[in-house]
């Protein structure tokens, strides 16, 4: 029963993080002065993640790919002093506007699920 | 590079096994740029540390590989380049996969290309011999190796140039790499890789390859839409400017009335097949293309990504 219990939580933390780690990659890329690599990503996804359930770097990636594609992000390879190419990713005018919206919608979703949850507890 | 980081790779192409190529390497790169920064900052602030336990605790954090393979996995699936056949195509009836061939962007796209294939075949096969032959003669002089080191250089970006080109007119995905992997190698260095470097080569066979195909191509789908065109617009041209189909000896022959339609109806069958073989070759020089003009990541057993570093 136990295990069915944690089982049926980590599907729902796949779930929720599908979306929601767009939207946190978004936000960082959007606050940062110069474009980042994925290692520096992480890094500051690491030290702001405190009681969040553990993001696999790994995962982080193909989502930087696919924004890309989508026009949300932009990307450049430049060659580093002793180590592979990095990737630098950048926010594109479209992923600001995206961003935008992205946030209203997080936004009215956080009220609306803290409302009914609120909700559940005074029945 | 770490054995246990090439190791790392290696599981990793493999669970990606029938992924799309180009996920593949997106994902090994990514892993790649990310195992080798993590390691190389981490020692940087850490030089006691040692570097298994370094790596193993950075992979944890990366993911097993499986974890990280079904992660693009399920990008890949969500989402699909824009002129990517959607997959319910499969599903459509042959009527609809016959004809749809007439508003398929990509279709439109492929035939573009083999169009301008001509242009840019007289383009590359020009520059490609002119260069060999020059630097061939000039191997003697001063001045010959610095010029076979931009000659070459150019070649290289020729073929991203014509990398973007077919990617955009074919759909075919290109990889970008920069052509150096590294800052450090100095002009000897980057002269010594860009001459053992077999993409180089390939891609002068590729430049040279691409006056005769440019030419079948740019034939080939002129005649073949000539014809259609030929045949749709018969009407047009025998009751509205009078021209016969076949003149022998001032004699001149007309498209008897009721053929006509027959006669647009193969027009527009014959449009038809012109586009699906065009769609068609387009995606054979995409496969061609790719395999000219884009580096090949292999993971080898020594532990060493062959195209990523150079061997200097």
């Amino acid at each position: 029963m136990l295990s069915d219990l944690s089982t049926a939580n980590k599907k729902f933390q796949k779930e929720l993080k599908a979306g929601t780690v767009a939207l946190v990659l978004l936000g960082i890329l959007d606050r940062a002065v110069e474009p980042m690599y994925g290692y520096q990503i992480t890094k500051h996804i690491e030290l702001a993640m405190e009681n969040v359930p553990e993001i696999k770097q790994g995962a982080l990636y193909p989502v930087l790919r696919s924004l890309e594609r989508s026009g949300i992000l932009e990307s450049q390879v430049e060659p580093s002093v002793s180590g592979p190419p990095r990737r630098y990713y950048r926010i594109t005018e479209a992923g600001r506007e995206t961003l935008a919206e992205w946030k209203v919608t997080w936004g009215y979703t956080k009220n609306f699920v803290d409302a009914i949850l609120k909700g559940q507890d005074d029945v | 590079m770490s054995e246990m980081i090439s190791r790392y790779l290696n599981e990793l192409s493999a669970a990606l096994a029938g992924a799309d190529p180009a996920t593949v390497q997106d994902a090994l790169s990514d892993a790649e740029e990310h195992l080798r920064t993590a390691l190389d900052q981490t020692l940087s602030e850490h030089p006691e540390t040692s570097e298994n336990e370094v790596v193993k605790l950075i992979i944890e954090k990366y993911g097993s590989p499986e974890e990280v393979a079904s992660a693009y996995k399920e990008v890949e699936m969500r989402t699909a380049p824009a002129l990517a056949e959607s997959k319910n195509q499969k599903d459509r009836s042959v009527v609809a996969r016959i004809f749809g061939v007439l508003i398929d962007p990509r279709a439109y796209a492929a035939l573009f290309y083999l169009i301008i294939s001509l242009a840019t075949g007289i383009i590359y096969f020009t520059w490609a011999v002119t260069g060999l032959s020059l630097s061939a003669g000039f191997l003697v002089l001063i001045i010959g190796i610095p010029f076979i080191g931009v000659f070459l250089l150019s070649v290289q970006g020729l073929a991203l140039v014509e990398g973007r080109i077919v990617e955009a007119l074919t759909g075919y995905r290109m990889l970008r790499r920069p052509i150096f992997a590294r800052k450090d190698l100095g002009i000897w260095g980057r002269f010594k890789y860009l001459v053992t470097s077999g993409l180089t080569w390939k891609t002068l066979v590729y430049m040279i390859l691409q006056l005769p195909l440019g030419i079948i191509y740019f034939t080939l789908s002129v005649i073949m839409l000539a014809i259609s065109f030929w045949c749709i617009l018969r009407p047009i041209f025998e009751y509205g400017f009078d021209l016969p189909w076949l003149m022998i000896d001032n004699i001149s022959f007309y498209t008897p009335g009721w053929t006509m339609p027959l006669v647009m109806i193969v027009g527009i069958l014959w449009l038809i097949l012109t586009m699906h073989l065009v769609k068609l070759i387009g995606r054979m020089h995409g496969g061609f293309a790719r395999i000219m003009l884009v580096k090949k990541e292999k993971v080898v057993d020594e532990g060493r990504l062959e195209s990523a570093i150079p061997s200097v």
